[in-house]
């Protein structure tokens, strides 16, 4: 545990990172929307998920080796990160659904804008259930990016591929397998989320098991 | 290119020279008896090695009995330790310093009182040239 | 009372080459050791596997007692300081600087010293304000020391550390090192290439050539060892006669013949009535010669225990 929260430490010596950027990120799409004009953004929001995904990727990528030299394990190196990105999942899961809550209250901005709302996601629901989705889809993107970072330690190039390979087969193995491509369409957004949820447990010990023998 | 250690070479191990120095010293006259001995720190400060070399140094002498340790303190030299380091290189005189000065004198054919005199005449000389 | 590092049989094999085969070491705690060899001769490997970086083939690898590998208790009380050390310095903005690197290790060492961190950077005139990827390799170099010394880690480790650093730095290095070590004694291993220099830092020498051991030893056991003789043929084979001899080389009357073995008083006395010079080997030549194989290196393998 108090190794966990020294590596939490050593992520947040720039604490800029990790509160500025999502934000940042959010204002400079929404501004770019605005300017063009329109009613409805899709695909805005997809900014911060892609954010964190990359920010997974890049605390194992570059933060990791250091991490090391100053003597975390490797288990409570990635113990330390997931714990840290599931927390800010929590948080900006907390920040999409108060500008949600805004933006319906505004209506829109005061201009009939979607900018939080995407409705073939369960993001539409009261605001806690935009808070639990956003906190599970982007912790799922954080530890997800981790994932890939530490395969690419691993193994390099080739890893990634394989990695992806192996991803692309099990979704299209699930896919066709009897019924379960449309069964996935007509999940409810609890259930939705839960799938996200479990997919998040899913990296989290995939990731865990594979950092066991990383080197930098 | 070996670092500069204050005249310490690499013809023998370092922790001898240490202890032949200090030995010198006091020998010499300039570590009086009963005066402290530099710590084990400051010997391998000044000479830029490192200190379990210059405490095995001092631990030579101190075996010998020409330094004792007041606990606490430090290392100060014994009592009679000039004394025993004077009469030990008075010893060594003679086979390090008589014996290939005859063998050479033997060699070009200086005999026994051909040289006691060229001993005393060099001695005369250095007499004056310090006056 | 349990060493400081403690290998058997450690064996480390990579696809196309083996790094380190069947090595054995002990180091005692409270001890200046210099880790020498070639490049490439696996002093890096060693290293990494005893600060956990890297994982061991076979044989089994105790650092204060314990395996170090995923080992927080042993971990946290070490330090590697490694040449090609990377820092979290790749985004545009904002910069990772030197006084991150700093406060980040100023939590996860005990007793990391932030004084001394600041007057190591003032004496390698590295400032704390600067990103760390905008840094000279000596620079980064200078950063990777004041981490290490800082740390005052019960092992620290040092590989090759000073690149990029100019022969004053180096000095700067070493003496800092060595009063550092007189304050807060530790176990401190250094590899290094440059042996010369750092000669007299050591207790004990270990070197390592392609991936075996071929020489641990108090370093002072070393000096004066091997000496070469030169001067007239005849004299130098008279004075080197029945001792151990490495090589011996000859142009017109004159020989040059590397001999092992002390020289007493009485030998120096003679060689001078010979005519004949002495010059001893120094540590770094001896090494080189055990190094590569050469012929008569192995009677200088003696190994002691720690």
């Amino acid at each position: 545990m108090n190794t966990m929260i020294k590596v939490a430490r050593y992520h947040l010596v720039q604490p800029v990172l990790f509160v500025m950027l999502p934000l940042a990120a959010l204002a400079f799409v929404f501004a770019v929307n605005a300017a063009r004009g329109g009613a409805t953004f899709r695909g805005g929001l997809a900014v911060i998920f892609v954010l964190f995904f990359g920010m997974g990727v890049q605390r194992i990528g570059r933060w990791l080796p250091f991490g090391l030299a100053l003597g975390a394990t490797r288990r409570s190196f990635y113990a330390g990160t997931a714990l840290l990105g599931v927390s800010m999942s929590l948080v900006y899961g907390l920040v999409i659904a108060g500008l949600q809550a805004i933006e319906r209250a505004t209506g829109g901005w005061g201009q009939s804008v979607n900018f939080f709302q995407v409705p073939s996601l369960p993001l539409n629901g009261p605001w806690y259930a935009t808070w639990l989705t956003s906190f599970v889809g982007l912790s799922l993107m954080f530890v997800y990016g981790m994932w890939y970072g530490i395969v690419n330690r691993r193994w390099g190039m080739l890893g990634l591929l394989a990695f992806l390979a192996v991803q692309v087969l099990a979704v299209l193995a699930v896919y066709s397998l009897a019924g379960l491509g449309r069964h996935f369409a007509s999940l409810s957004a609890l259930e939705m989320t839960g799938v996200i949820a479990g997919l998040t447990v899913v990296c989290l010990a995939g990731g865990h098991a594979t950092i066991r023998r990383a080197t930098v | 290119m070996v670092r500069e250690m204050a005249g310490l070479d690499e013809g023998g191990p370092l922790f001898a020279q240490v202890a032949e120095r200090l030995a010198g010293e006091i020998a010499d006259g300039g570590l009086a008896e009963g005066a402290r001995v530099p710590s084990t720190n400051e010997l391998a400060a000044f000479y830029r090695i490192n200190p379990a070399t210059a405490a095995k140094g001092i631990n030579v002498l101190a075996d010998e009995g020409l330094l004792d340790k007041r606990r606490g303190i430090g290392m100060f030299v014994a009592a009679g330790a000039r004394a025993t380091l004077l009469a030990r290189r008075r010893a060594e005189f003679t086979g390090r310093y008589v014996v290939p000065l005859l063998t050479e004198a033997t060699r070009l054919g200086i005999d026994a009182d051909e040289l006691i005199a060229l001993i005393k005449e060099t001695g005369n000389e250095r007499e004056g040239a310090s006056l | 009372m349990t060493p400081a590092i403690s290998v058997t049989g450690l064996t480390r094999r990579y696809p196309d080459q083996v790094a380190l085969d069947d090595v054995h070491l002990t180091i005692g705690t409270e001890t200046i050791t210099g880790l020498l060899g070639r490049n490439g001769a696996g002093k890096t490997t060693l290293l990494r596997i005893l600060a956990g970086q890297e994982f061991p083939s076979s044989g089994s690898v105790r650092v204060l007692g314990s395996p170090p590998a995923e080992n927080q208790n042993v971990l946290r009380r070490l330090v590697l300081v490694r040449e090609d050390q990377v820092y979290p310095d790749f985004q545009v903005y904002p910069n990772f600087k030197v006084s991150h690197a700093l406060r980040a290790a100023s939590f996860c060492y005990p007793n990391w010293d932030a004084g001394l961190a600041s007057s190591l950077l003032k004496d390698f005139g590295l400032r704390a304000g600067k990103a760390i990827k905008s840094l000279s390799r000596g620079q980064r170099s200078a950063l990777g020391i004041t981490i290490g010394l800082a740390a005052r880690a019960e092992v620290t480790l040092f590989d090759e550390p000073y690149a990029g650093l100019d022969a004053v730095a180096r000095q700067i290095f070493y003496d800092r090192l060595l009063a550092e070590y007189a304050d807060f004694p530790r176990t401190v291993l250094l590899s290094t290439h440059l042996i010369d220099e750092a000669a007299a830092l050591f207790e004990n020498v270990v070197v390592i050539d392609r991936g075996r051991v071929v020489l641990d030893t108090a370093a002072d056991g070393l000096r004066g060892m091997v000496t070469t003789v030169s001067g007239p043929v005849l004299a130098v084979d008279s004075f080197t006669q029945g001792r151990p001899v490495w090589e011996r080389r000859g142009l017109g009357s004159q020989a040059s013949v590397v001999m092992v073995g002390q020289v007493s008083d009485d030998d120096r006395e003679r060689a001078r009535s010979l005519g004949l010079d002495l010059t001893p080997l120094s540590l770094q030549q001896l090494v080189i010669r055990a190094s590569g194989g050469s012929a008569g290196a192995g009677s200088l393998t003696m190994r002691t225990s720690a």
